[in-house]
């Protein structure tokens, strides 16, 4: 392992990924504790179990870190990451699907304030998530790319190799589907 | 109601991420990187592998059509003995049929019909039987 090297806080991603190349995990580490929370939120909005999430997230940072030499800028670190998220999804729900293993969506988190807002927050959610598995997975991905992670067009575009044309217009597809399942 | 959704879109998923243990998702995503190194080397063994396969069925295939392309440019031409029958003359060509008769079985070679005798054939005739022996 090579020595890290010092940096500030501040240090942009390609600093770190610059590093992780020669082999500092103390890099590695640093983009996981930046970027974990965003891609946890990805892939449970994308339907991952909740109880799988930490897995999830721990599979797409290894693959990320492993074929980071096919990282070439074309898009910020983040949503490269979460386009690999998908992917680990993909092939999650596949394995699930042989297993024949029902994800538990169901679990009940941290119950705080109001019980009546929080359980019509929950349904709400519930509805959305429930519309999202109904999208084509390029939709999906879009719809949450876009309106989960407050990504650019242009961003997305890049990640997904498509055109910003052709994501804008998954976006509004996906809009208009999902406000027939949430009304 | 686009803005009801993208609210809704952002709150998705917002349980899950805060229940992540991130020091702890991180601890472990380093760990299984030291503990897994050698899946890197592998798969780099494996790209060369295939890269050195392909090199070799590459140089291979060049080779083997090289040597067809000079092969046959080195082989002589297709030659029919028959075409050089227009020079000679109608008592050179029986002396070639009389010892052809000696050599192969008269039931493979295409005597004119009504004709017994080699003798009684005129210089066409006999130059027809020995392109029949040809093939």
């Amino acid at each position: 392992m090579a020595n890290p090297l010092p940096r500030t806080d501040a240090a942009p991603d390609a600093e770190l990924i610059a590093a992780w190349r020669t082999g500092d995990e103390q890099a590695a580490a640093e983009l996981v504790g930046r970027h974990a929370r965003a891609l946890a939120r990805f892939l449970a909005g994308a339907g991952a179990p909740d109880s799988d999430v930490d897995d999830l997230v721990q599979e797409t940072f290894i693959r990320a870190f492993r074929s980071v030499d096919r990282f070439r800028g074309q898009c910020r670190f983040r949503t490269w990451l979460l386009t690999i998220g998908g992917n680990v999804l993909k092939d999650f729900g596949r394995r699930a699907a042989r297993r024949k293993v029902l994800p538990l969506d169901e679990t009940v988190g941290d119950v705080t304030g109001d019980p009546h807002e929080h359980a019509e927050a929950r349904e709400a959610e519930a509805m959305l998530a429930a519309g999202l598995q109904q999208l084509p997975r390029l939709q999906r991905e879009v719809f949450l790319l876009r309106a989960q992670q407050g990504l650019e067009y242009e961003e997305i575009a890049a990640a997904l190799a498509t055109t910003p044309g052709a994501a804008r217009v998954h976006y509004h597809h996906a809009v208009r589907r999902l406000k027939e399942i949430v009304k | 109601m686009n803005d009801r959704l993208e609210n809704l879109a952002k709150r998705l998923g917002t349980d899950a991420a805060n229940r992540l243990d991130v020091e702890a998702t991180a601890r472990k995503v380093v760990e299984r990187l030291r503990e897994q190194p050698v899946r890197r080397i592998a798969w780099v063994q494996q790209a060369w592998l295939r890269i050195a396969a392909a090199l070799v069925i590459m140089v291979g295939g060049a080779v083997a059509i090289r040597q067809n392309v000079v092969g046959s440019r080195g082989a002589h031409p297709a030659h029919l003995v028959a075409d050089d029958l227009t020079d000679l003359s109608t008592d050179e060509l029986r002396d070639v049929l009389t010892t052809f008769d000696e050599l192969i079985s008269t039931d493979s070679v295409a005597v004119p019909e009504g004709s017994t005798d080699l003798h009684e054939l005129d210089a066409q005739q006999l130059r027809a039987v020995l392109r029949s022996l040809e093939g």
